[in-house]
């Protein structure tokens, strides 16, 4: 049997995650044979929860999808569609459908989703959700009231190195880190120099970071310019270089990303999405060379 | 204050079409101050509804008034013999203005011609923008006096998000991220180190979670 993600976490060695991103609809006839293909290369598949609000099957069917096929998966949780009880609800459920790792995070605002009139919840932050998840793996609910049967989650976060400016969110690492988490994911990291704090910090909580790795696609540049991507923020100059380019440009980009990263260890593994491009994926694994 | 904003036109024709008499009453404290129900605006309204009732070639009536607050019930009783002689009655105030109206004239029809957005400050005169959510339980001393509830768009209480970049909120270059400005005067105070308390879970209850809110202060009861 294959070994875990947690166990994987906890092997030292360097990580590989990768997206996969949930269908609008119930046909996961084109997702399986990516999972199929993914599980065997990678240490884990993260599973985004209705990303940039665009409403998709749950992360909890998916995530349960790749453990039917060998596989890991993190299940991404979000606040902003759910309040405190939905999001205690749906943790047990996933625990019990055999998920053991979770990516706590807030969440795209709705207003880049595909229902943009809809109420946004955020009853929680990110923050008081890692609290809420530590609260239920000691046995407990919000309310204090005792579980019958306990939860056992690998917890994550999430971090942005490429935010500016970066003390609050190395203010708000630092609040997360508190609630004793396993694992944080970035975002996208374009400038690696940027690990560099969080990683610092994350290695003294004995956090593992897992550093974000983005295939840019030219045909989306302009969507990153504009900001229709929430939280990708990317430089210039790399902007500039990703105008007119294939795809095999974009997968060497990502590649030399991550061998730099690697080189210079400023993280401990690599999770690389590539949206509606996901067979990339591979191409980007191989030619880093993991 | 609470800022309003007229509702379109179009809306309020086909609202108010019908009744022969209309009276058109004004607010001259938050609507007025919005400019969107003060004796000024109540008489453009009415002078537009004629002129549209004109070339549809409705009968009737349209009224003007203005009281001083339509969410206070000696105000409100001040204008019974006009209210009593129309067929409905085009409130220019807040929702709760409306909503006085209608429970001081149980069997008259009352309409809304604002909308009532939120509780807000006038920036600068034709921009106002939103302070405070109402949540009844104030949190201010904690976040440099700028409230996370009403003016981050996650309501996060635990600093910005990962969308917050150069001091701007992810859903638009154009809204401040409040977590940005909380920290820049915490800084200019010295007070950072107040970052670093994690805000527990929010009791939602006092913000109307526990169902609609009232308030009795036995003192001031005659």
């Amino acid at each position: 049997m294959r070994r875990s993600f947690k166990e994987a976490l906890a092997s030292g060695e360097f990580l590989v995650t990768a997206e996969v991103v949930p269908q609008k609809g119930i046909d996961a006839g084109t997702l399986t044979p990516i999972i199929k293909d993914l599980n065997d290369v990678v240490d884990a598949l993260s599973v985004p929860d209705n990303p940039r609000a665009l409403m998709s099957m749950s992360a909890c069917a998916i995530s349960r999808l790749i453990l039917e096929n060998g596989g890991d998966a993190i299940m991404h949780v979000s606040c902003r569609d759910r309040n405190r009880i939905a999001l205690q609800s749906d943790l047990l459920g996933a625990a019990f459908l055999g998920i053991r790792n979770i990516l706590c995070i807030n969440g795209d605002h709705v207003r880049f989703g595909d229902h943009i009139d809809a109420m946004p919840v955020y009853d929680l932050d990110s923050v008081q959700l890692l609290e809420t998840v530590r609260s239920l793996t000691q046995g407990r609910d919000m309310a204090g009231q005792q579980l019958v049967g306990i939860p056992d989650f690998c917890v994550g976060t999430a971090a942005n190195p490429e935010a500016d400016p970066l003390p609050p969110q190395l203010l708000k690492f630092e609040k997360k880190v508190q609630f004793g988490i396993d694992f944080v994911q970035t975002h996208p990291v374009f400038n690696i120099d940027n690990l560099v704090p969080f990683v610092n910090q994350a290695r003294e909580k004995g956090v593992k970071l897992i550093a974000g790795v983005r295939l840019l696609m030219a045909e989306e540049a302009s969507s990153y310019k504009d900001g229709s991507y929430p939280g990708l923020f990317i430089p210039e100059d790399l902007l500039a270089e990703i105008e007119g380019i294939k795809v095999e440009k974009s997968v060497e980009i990502a590649a030399q990303l991550i061998k730099a990263m690697r080189e210079k260890k400023l993280c401990d593994g690599v999770h690389i999405s590539a949206p509606g491009y996901e067979p990339k994926i591979m191409d980007i694994i191989k030619a880093a060379g993991i | 204050m609470i800022v309003l904003e007229q509702k379109k036109f179009q809306e309020i024709e086909k609202m108010t079409t019908g009744y022969n008499r209309l009276l058109v009453l004004g607010c001259e404290t938050c609507a007025a101050m919005s400019f969107a129900g003060g004796q000024r605006q109540v008489a453009e309204l009415a002078s537009a509804i004629r002129v549209a009732r004109k070339t549809t070639g409705e009968q009737g009536e349209v009224l003007e008034e203005a009281i001083a607050r339509q969410c206070e019930p000696e105000f409100v009783d001040l204008i019974k013999d006009e209210v009593s002689g129309c067929d409905a009655v085009l409130s220019l105030a807040c929702g709760a203005g409306v909503q006085m109206l209608a429970e001081r004239f149980q069997d008259k029809v009352v309409l809304p011609g604002c909308n009532t957005t939120f509780l807000g400050v006038t920036e600068e005169l034709g921009v106002w923008s939103e302070r405070c959510a109402g949540c009844g339980n104030c949190i201010l001393d904690k976040t440099a006096g700028l409230c996370p509830i009403a003016r981050c768009s996650k309501q996060l209480l635990n600093g910005p998000c990962g969308g917050s970049m150069n001091g701007k909120c992810e859903i638009s270059k154009d809204v401040d991220c409040v977590w940005q400005l909380i920290i820049d005067r915490l800084t200019r105070l010295n007070r950072l180190e107040m970052l670093e308390e994690i805000f527990p879970v929010k009791d939602w209850s006092p913000a109307g979670h526990g169902g609609p809110r009232k308030m009795v202060r036995e003192d001031l009861k005659s």
